[in-house]
């Protein structure tokens, strides 16, 4: 019997499975999903492939090394998006509660349901029916809590499933690595890894003190989670708190006007999606990476408004301040955040009513014709910056599995 | 130097200039009070730099001369006394001070008066005299829609223009106007300037309440105003800098005209905008024939508010979208029973204006103006 159950599924090697369900003859192979140019990386690799070593996040071209008979797929956000939503759309008909952590991960739940059916027997269930329905593989952990079931599923995959009942999570804990808590990055792993702790078991019998003197607040969370302790609640709506857009060149470039160019696309299409979902920003950042890794970011707050006109200065300002190191730019990003409902109050002498009704009148091709259709001369030349559908949906950003801290 | 003074009489003076006085001083001079005793009469006197206000007040006393006094020191011993005769005793010399009460002495140090800034004259200027009640109107019905953005410092005051004609007062923050025009109080010649907020705000404080009527004397040149009632005396550098051109933006042609009972309009605005977004205070109005529909909502506590009222109107359907704190403030400072609300397109300004029906002869007329947000359906 549980308090609480909550069941995390996870589809296993999603963008792979989606690839072979278009190609079957990819089965059996080692497939990876991911960037194929120079900068590229894995965004998801089979299971054949993870046995060279290959995994997720990894340079493109190092796991071409390991594996080099890998059948390399460029991906389309598209098509998986629309597998996720298919499998999103049977648990939203089956579970009481659920939420879409990613494109791939999803928490249901299930509390009470012991004493009319069976948890397990009910997620074992509605595994069989995902699986019949779309054809992906998948795996599901049930346990107490979020981090547990996240834990446990990992622990069962690939296409597997796996109980951890309540009383016994911190035995099943016990044994496995550090690493396997979600939170410890690679950072924190070598940092307990250097102290001489590799297993969970380890940090269990810590005392909670020295975690926080260690690793802070974070420390305290993650001596929580070593303990099976985790009282996040399952939350339905994933509501967004910023937007944003980078991008990542094929080749380092010192072109300022193409770097302008590309931060002013980026600043049109997010303007452009915060009218759509009646939005408002008050905070612009902009970030810039070196080519030696050297990340600097600045933001600077507005007045709440949701016009590129406005936006758009502000970022190029921005840019203006921040890049000044003569060095060639690896990334360049825009990021609105302090996000609002409502929409843009108009200014008595600075918008005209042309100005006014432009916006309209644009926004409203743009929906009807795609958002390519009109846009500001110096974003012409831009391409590659990515698209999104309606970022205020409700559900979490579109990330990658190799791009999750 | 000695005087002896009334403790509440005292009091009430400074409390009432100790508006201009900054809490945080970057010259600590400007934390004082400028005593200037001359026989019978003592000169009170605090300032901020843009804004100096000094007051009269009766005393007892043979001797001349003046001291800076530290204004916080003061008010607040000045604050616990029951009406009693208070002796000053001040040193010019070395600047100390002390006062005598029935219940004891205090001593406390001033500062030379010679530090304090000295209070501008005006040169040259015009002046002009008008009725107290016109200009605590004209302050009332304007001041709450000045702007408060550092940038664009002209819109953190109010426009005065004085013409033959009558007087014009206006106030903007770019998302709401005030216009308020007197036809019946004139002035010889024709003038406009931008008058800070802070020290408007002052005098209306200063001002006695309606009712009790006397003439303010308004002088001014380029840099300042000075205004004297009483036994005050305001004098402040005016805003320097061109006030935008606020005729020109104000629409022309509104076909749409809505009238609509004013208690019954801001109540309603009232409780709809209590489910609007807490940080932007949209709230919708849709006119269909003779129903003035008003909506709210805020999606992320999903709170949605949804009323009717009748009301009076001519022209198209129209949807438009309006910062709630906006509407109520001004619908606030309207008087008539019946308000006009007149509007051309959901993207352009909304203009309320009184319905005073016949008895519009009263040399007054009020126009504001607000700015809708840009709804897109």
């Amino acid at each position: 019997m549980y308090n609480r159950a909550i069941v995390h599924i996870d589809l296993d090697a999603f963008f792979v499975s989606c690839e072979r369900l278009i190609d079957s003859s990819l089965n059996g192979k080692p497939v990876l999903v991911g960037g194929t140019s120079g900068r590229g990386v894995v965004a998801a690799c089979s299971y054949e492939a993870r046995a060279y070593g290959i995994h997720s996040a990894m340079p493109m071209r190092m796991a071409q090394q390991l594996c080099p008979h890998a059948i390399v797929i460029k991906g389309n956000g598209g098509t998986y998006s629309k597998y996720s939503d298919a499998v999103t759309d049977i648990i939203k008909e089956h579970a009481p509660l659920y939420e879409k952590s990613s494109i791939d991960e999803f928490y249901i739940d299930v509390s009470g349901m012991d004493k009319f059916y069976g948890c397990y027997k009910w997620a074992k269930e509605l595994r069989n029916t995902i699986i019949k329905e779309t054809g992906l593989p998948i795996s599901f952990g049930l346990s107490t809590n979020k981090t547990v079931a996240k834990v446990s599923t990992n622990e069962a995959k690939p296409n597997n499933y796996m109980e951890v009942a309540q009383g016994v999570e911190k035995p099943f804990l016990a044994p496995l690595s550090i690493k396997k808590i979600p939170m410890v990055g690679d950072q924190t792993y070598k940092m307990l890894q250097g102290m001489g702790i590799e297993h969970i078991h380890t940090v269990q019998e810590m005392p909670i003190e020295l975690m926080e003197r260690l690793l802070g607040k974070n420390g305290i969370a993650i001596w929580k989670k070593a303990q099976g302790i985790d009282n996040t609640p399952v939350v339905a709506y994933n509501e967004r708190k910023s937007i944003s857009s980078s991008i990542t060149f094929e080749r380092d470039t010192i072109d300022i006007r193409k770097l302008k160019d590309i931060l002013s696309t980026m600043a049109e299409k997010l303007a452009f999606y915060l009218r759509n979902g009646k939005k408002l920003t008050s905070c612009v950042t902009v970030t810039v990476r070196y080519s030696d890794f050297d990340t600097r970011s600045r933001q600077v707050r507005v007045p709440y408004t949701s016009c590129d006109h406005t936006l758009i200065k502000k970022v190029i300002g921005l840019f203006d301040l921040l890049y000044n190191r003569r060095v060639l730019a690896r990334l360049v990003g825009v990021r609105y955040s302090h996000l609002v409902e409502g929409a843009y109050q108009i200014n008595l002498f600075e918008d005209t009513e042309e100005m006014i009704n432009l916006y309209q009148a644009m926004d409203k091709i743009r929906n009807r014709f795609g958002q390519n259709s009109v846009r500001r001369v110096v974003t012409m030349d831009t391409r590659g910056v990515g698209m999104m559908s309606n970022p205020f949906n409700g559900l979490p950003p579109v990330i990658p599995a190799h791009r999750r801290a | 130097m000695k005087f002896i003074v009334s403790s509440s009489e005292l009091s009430k003076q400074l409390q009432s200039i100790s508006g201009v006085l900054n809490t945080n001083n970057t010259l600590p001079i400007l934390d004082d009070f400028l005593f200037e005793v001359n026989k019978n009469s003592l000169v009170v006197s605090a300032s901020d730099l843009e804004t100096t206000v000094s007051c009269s007040v009766d005393i007892e006393s043979k001797d001349e001369g003046s001291i800076a006094v530290p204004a916080r020191l003061l008010l607040d011993t000045l604050k616990t006394f029951p009406e009693q005769p208070l002796t000053f005793l001040m040193d010019t010399e070395n600047l100390g001070i002390e006062i005598s009460s029935d219940y004891g002495k205090y001593k406390l140090t001033g500062h030379n008066s010679d530090e304090f800034p000295k209070i501008p004259v005006i040169e040259g200027g015009n002046s002009l005299e008008m009725d107290s009640a016109v200009l605590i109107r004209a302050l009332s019905k304007t001041l709450f829609a000045t702007g408060n953005d550092e940038l664009r410092p002209v819109m953190n005051g109010v426009l005065v223009e004085l013409s033959s004609d009558g007087m014009t007062f206006v106030a903007t923050d770019a998302h709401k106007l005030v216009k308020y025009q007197r036809t019946d109080a004139k002035a010889d010649s024709t003038a406009s300037f931008i008058i800070p907020k802070k020290p408007l705000n002052l005098l209306k404080n200063i001002m006695p309440e309606e009712g009790d009527d006397f003439k303010i004397k308004i002088e001014y040149n380029e840099s300042n105003t000075f205004f004297s009632f009483k036994n005050i005396n305001l004098i402040c550098r005016l805003i320097d800098g061109k006030y935008p051109n606020y005729d020109a933006v104000i629409p022309k042609e509104n076909p749409n005209k809505l009238h609509v009972d004013r208690a019954a309009f801001l109540n309603c605005i009232k409780r709809v905008s209590i489910f609007a977004n807490k940080t932007t205070h949209q709230v919708k109005l849709k006119v269909t024939g003779s129903e003035l529909h008003v909506s709210a909502e805020d999606l992320d506590f999903a709170n949605e508010a949804n009323e009717r009222i009748t009301c009076n109107y001519e022209g198209e359907d129209i949807e438009i979208g309006f910062n709630s704190r906006f509407l109520i403030e001004m619908l606030a400072n309207l008087d008539t029973e019946e308000v006009l609300l007149e509007m051309s397109a959901p993207n352009k300004a909304g203009i309320l204006s009184e319905v005073k029906g016949d008895s519009k002869e009263d040399g007054e007329d009020l126009l504001m103006l607000v700015m809708p947000v840009m709804l897109n359906n």
